[in-house]
């Protein structure tokens, strides 16, 4: 026989078979595009920040360079040594200490401003995270990753006060951008860099370079200096090499980095386990189909090219289909991760993109083969008794024993169905198994992370901070302040003001007046925050909180230990304890000026200050020493009821512009990392739903002609739909009851791992988040997601027409 | 006495450019009756009884069972219809095969809402009278054709139907088997049960049935009025 015959059943098998033919392309459509964007998840998350330095140019070396020293044409010269490949610039450039508006205004750290004309360029391509690009004077772009130590988020809109300048010009924040480099704390028009440079200030410029040779540290110091040869001597007053940042950046998107990869996996297990059931599922279904065909002459090989080619088809349209569903869902998912990975974009690999594809393709392939080939080698007979009704016998057991529950007869019949085709039920067990464990996974995540969020901000237990004004030169700062629990509201926060400024015993009575005297305060301490202190065996310096009153309150969740309960001891980071080697109970001695202070570690804290370089304490164990401490800031904690911005208000009006009060909120990018887990959850729980939206349209074509006998005997409409969501109800309830400590399992591996790649310890607390009504909830979940997948094809099975249900085989 | 079955001009189309597969017909059924449907393959004798059953729904026209317009309800009205007042038997039995005969005979009580215990009871009585209660734990692919007819006339029975519809019967059965299945179905009609019987096989007809109606492309054959019939 000639290939027509094949082609031809194949076509007729696709028409035939219309809700089996979309079921598989719907499968392979979602299933490749969850792999797609799984694997680019995956992908991306083993070297996040070398993926985005790939995609946006990243310069190997930021050098700042004399522009009085060298003429254009020598800085453009550059180009052409033998070792860069690419180099731009040269952009003016300035630093600056900008203030918020209004007079004493809330001032920031001294910030590098580069001119640019436009965000992109073959080296260091900036991505706008919102707003748009400086398109005139008097237009600023934020970077979003400011000076370190700081994270005061800057709404658009904002007009910045350039105070270190003569005549003192604003610049309006019009935009936010990203540089994989953090080559600059914002940008402004080139032509504005002159009118912010101070009289007698230098010039400076910014070069950028790519290098035929930087993969180490030498190479880049050999790099540099042959550009710094190239040049008059003097010219390259400073450089940043890209491995630095790297670096950095490596360690700020580690602790992220399991979580997204558990997703992935997730995905991509589940995508390969269903779309294999779903195609092999529908050649198995198709077994009386084979019977017949080969019964009036078709070969096996025949056979075997017909039905594989009738799964085919709609596997690969589904995939290329996918392909580009995965893309499209990469661009906000991707988005979102390169959010919380700080690294300003991510793109699904190219090899992704080819890899999938060919991969579910060979994976569909073989899901038909073997059936197939089965099919092929049983007799014409074999074939048609094999594509009947499941096994004589299988099932029988479970019909009799739930037939005598006190239960609704269409739910004993649907709840014991399952047991007709075990394989089938295994696959659609596991499959909901897994989407339930990622609903449980990503709920203990969340909650866990918002414990982490919460033990990073304080926010719920000292929701407003007041700040009290230093008398530096430059008005009232923030110096010696947590800077990254601050939130500035826009041009219209911060309540500082001019005039006199207080002394600190001053300060100290009028804001503690204030606090004694305020509806709402529950407890208040003061803090000296932030100094930095030098400890005995470290060579880094050691940030210290120093605590007047009882802190016990503040919100500071243990790791290990306790908090310090008297003088002569101390609380620790995690970090402190690993870079030094020491553990509670042990010594340490600080330095201040000439004078040691000897104290215990009583506790383990959770805090990534200073990466977990930080040491907290009170006063009293401080007395003698020549600290030089002062409060800077008073921690308020309030009555349950009280509106935190309300407080905060009527507190700035009382304590007057000389102070600022600020509530205290979580880090902003908390809520990103949530609306990623919430996304991927779905995404997994829509993936294990198809897998029973095509287990059930199996089931029902394997079975219509019962259905058909069902209804011809009295089964109405509602009782059917019962009866066929109960036919994976069951294999769902005991999937989420599976699930659920699989989940717990998953989380109390990942969070730890995260917390390890933080270098931070984990409290109990942060792990322990499964109270008994949520697991009985989340044991539910394989029930939901079973029962959203079912719904649909029950709906048809009931709307079927009983007289041709009952005509067919 | 009120008709059990009218039905008024019932016309039935599954395309429309096709032939209709059941064209204008008119029939009465008296209760008590025991009606043959005659015809051809293709016919359209299985439309009819499929209308009457409220298995199909009519292009056009009306079904009336036991003052109930079956045309007009809805598939949940359908089925509880069928549940109370219809008894269905098919030529290849249509029994489940993974439920016991037992549960076999009990679903449509069971789908009704029956009391367990009012319903085995009931399922008891029919098994016994039926002469399968030895089989009530045995599943159908173990029962000879004969056997399994019975199971189907059981779960038929268990509602008390005001009306047993009978696809072919016989036709799966060999002659011998199917002469007893005949004779039990004009044992039902003998003791009051209401019967309309579909069969190609005139023999059938004249033995078990009290009046033959003959359908022909749809259509009740020349010369037969919905009311006369030929009657015996």
């Amino acid at each position: 026989m000639s290939p027509g015959p094949v082609t031809r059943a194949a076509a007729g098998g696709l028409t035939r078979r219309r809700v089996q033919t979309v079921v598989i392309g719907l499968v392979l459509l979602v299933s490749t595009g969850a792999s797609v964007l799984a694997l680019a998840l995956v992908a991306d998350s083993s070297s996040p920040f070398d993926h985005a330095f790939a995609v946006q140019h990243g310069a190997h070396v930021v050098a700042t360079v004399d522009p009085v020293r060298a003429t254009s044409a020598q800085l453009a010269a550059t180009r052409r040594l033998p070792e860069v490949t690419a180099a731009a610039g040269a952009f003016a450039e300035v630093t600056v200490t900008p203030k918020m508006p209004g007079p004493g205004g809330l001032t920031m750290p001294p910030t590098t401003l580069v001119g640019r004309a436009s965000p992109g360029g073959p080296i260091d391509d900036l991505t706008l995270q919102s707003g748009h690009w400086a398109q005139r004077l008097g237009q600023i772009v934020l970077s979003s990753d400011p000076s370190p130590g700081s994270s005061v988020s800057m709404p658009l809109g904002t007009r910045l006060i350039i105070s270190s300048v003569p005549g003192k010009p604003t610049l309006t924040v019009v935009g936010i951008a990203d540089s994989v480099n953090s080559s600059a704390g914002g940008w402004v028009v080139p032509g504005e860099i002159a009118k912010l440079r101070a009289p007698g200030t230098p010039a400076a410029a910014q070069m950028l370079f790519r290098f035929r040779s930087a993969g180490s540290a030498a190479d880049v110091r050999a790099d540099v200096a042959a550009v710094a040869k190239d040049l008059p001597p003097g010219t390259v007053t400073g450089t940043e090499s890209y491995l630095a940042v790297r670096a950095q950046e490596s360690s700020n998107i580690a602790p992220w980095v399991p979580f997204v990869v558990a997703f992935g996996v997730i995905g991509l297990v589940m995508s390969v386990l269903i779309v294999a059931n779903v195609v092999s599922g529908a050649v198995v279904a198709g077994y009386q189909r084979i019977g017949i065909l080969k019964s009036i002459g078709f070969s096996p090989g025949q056979v075997v090219a017909a039905y594989t080619s009738q799964a085919g088809a709609p596997a690969v349209v589904g995939c290329l289909g996918g392909v580009v569903l995965g893309n499209l869902l990469a661009v906000p998912i991707l988005g979102q991760t390169a959010n919380v990975y700080g690294v300003g974009t991510l793109h699904v690999p190219v090899w992704v993109d080819v890899a999938v594809p060919l991969g579910m393709c060979a994976l569909v392939g073989i899901a038909a083969l073997v059936p197939s080939l089965r099919a092929g080698r049983l007799s014409a007979a074999q074939a048609i008794a094999a594509g009947r009704a499941p096994r004589q016998g299988r099932g029988y057991a479970a019909h009799r024993l739930l037939g005598r529950l006190a239960l609704p007869r269409p739910v004993t019949i649907g709840l014991a169905a399952p047991f007709a085709r075990p394989a089938r039920a295994a696959v659609t067990l596991a499959a909901i198994l897994l989407g339930a464990a990622a609903v449980t996974f990503a709920v203990g995540l969340g909650q866990s992370l918002g414990r982490v969020a919460e033990g990073l901000s304080h926010s719920s237990a000292e929701p407003v901070q007041v700040f009290i004004p230093s008398a530096s030169p430059g008005g009232p700062g923030l110096v010696g302040v947590h800077v990254s629990r601050v939130h500035v509201t826009g041009p219209q926060g911060g309540t500082v003001g001019p005039g006199h400024l207080p002394t600190d015993a001053q300060a100290q009575r009028a804001v503690t007046a204030a606090l004694r005297a305020q509806p709402g305060t529950a407890h208040y301490v003061g803090v000296s925050a932030g100094q930095m202190i030098t400890v005995a065996g470290l060579s880094q310096q050691v940030a210290m909180t120093a605590f007047h009153g009882d802190a016990s309150w503040t919100g500071y969740a243990m790791i290990s230990g306790h908090w310090y309960t008297g003088p002569g001891q101390v609380d620790v980071a995690t970090g402190f304890l690993t870079d030094t080697g020491r553990t509670v109970g042990d010594t340490i001695t600080m330095t201040f000026g000439s004078k040691q202070v000897t104290a215990r570690i009583v506790g383990q804290v959770f805090d990534t200050h200073n990466n977990g370089l930080a040491i907290l304490t009170g006063w009293q164990t401080l007395a003698g020493a020549d600290h030089g401490l002062a409060v800077d800031q008073y921690d308020i904690g309030l009555r349950p009821g009280t509106s935190a911005p309300a407080y905060a208000q009527a507190l700035g009006s009382k304590l007057g512009p000389a102070y600022l009060v600020n509530t205290n909120g979580r880090d902003q990018g908390f809520p990103i990392v949530l609306g990623l887990i919430g996304t991927l959850t779905l995404l997994l729980a829509i993936v294990a739903g198809l897998g029973v939206l095509n287990t059930v349209v199996l089931s029902t074509r394997e079975r219509v002609h019962d259905l058909g006998v069902f209804k011809a005997i009295g089964m109405t409409p509602r009782q059917t739909i019962a009866m066929v969501v109960c036919w994976v109800a069951g294999t769902g309830l005991a999937a989420g009851v599976i699930a659920v400590p699989a989940g717990i399992v998953l989380h109390h591996y990942v969070l730890p791992v995260m917390a390890a790649a933080a270098n931070v310890g984990l409290p109990a607390s942060f792990l322990n988040v499964y109270g008994g009504a949520e697991v009985a909830a989340l044991a539910l979940a394989g029930l939901v997601i079973a029962v959203v997948g079912a719904l649909l094809p029950a709906g048809w099975a009931a709307r079927a027409r009983t007289a041709s249900a009952l005509r067919a085989e | 006495m009120d008709a059990l079955v009218r039905i008024s001009q019932v016309t039935k189309r599954y395309d429309n450019d096709g032939r209709p597969a059941v064209d204008g017909v008119s029939l009465e059924i008296a209760p008590g009756e025991a009606v043959a449907v005659m015809g051809p393959s293709g016919s359209g004798k299985s439309t009819l009884l499929n209308l009457i059953a409220g298995l199909d729904r009519p292009t056009s026209g009306t079904v009336t069972v036991a003052g109930e317009r079956v045309d007009k309800l809805s598939e949940t009205g359908l089925a509880r219809f069928r549940r109370r007042r219809i008894g269905m038997i098919f030529q290849f039995f249509n029994l489940l095969d993974d439920l016991t005969v037992e549960d076999n005979v009990l679903l449509p009580a069971q789908l009704s809402g029956l009391r367990s215990g009012q319903a085995r009871a009931r399922a008891a009585e029919l098994l016994a009278a039926l002469r399968i209660d030895r089989y009530r734990n045995a599943y159908p692919g173990r029962l000879s054709g004969g056997e399994r007819q019975r199971v189907a006339i059981a779960r038929a029975l268990v509602n008390r139907p005001e009306l047993l519809l009978a696809d072919e019967p016989t036709g799966a059965l060999d002659t011998a088997t199917g002469e007893e299945i005949g004779q039990l179905l004009r044992d039902l009609n003998a003791s009051g049960q209401s019967l309309v019987l579909v069969t190609h096989n005139p023999d059938l007809a004249a033995r078990y049935a009290s009046r033959t109606v003959q359908i022909v492309d749809g259509r009740l054959a020349d010369g037969q009025l919905a009311e006369l019939g030929v009657r015996r």
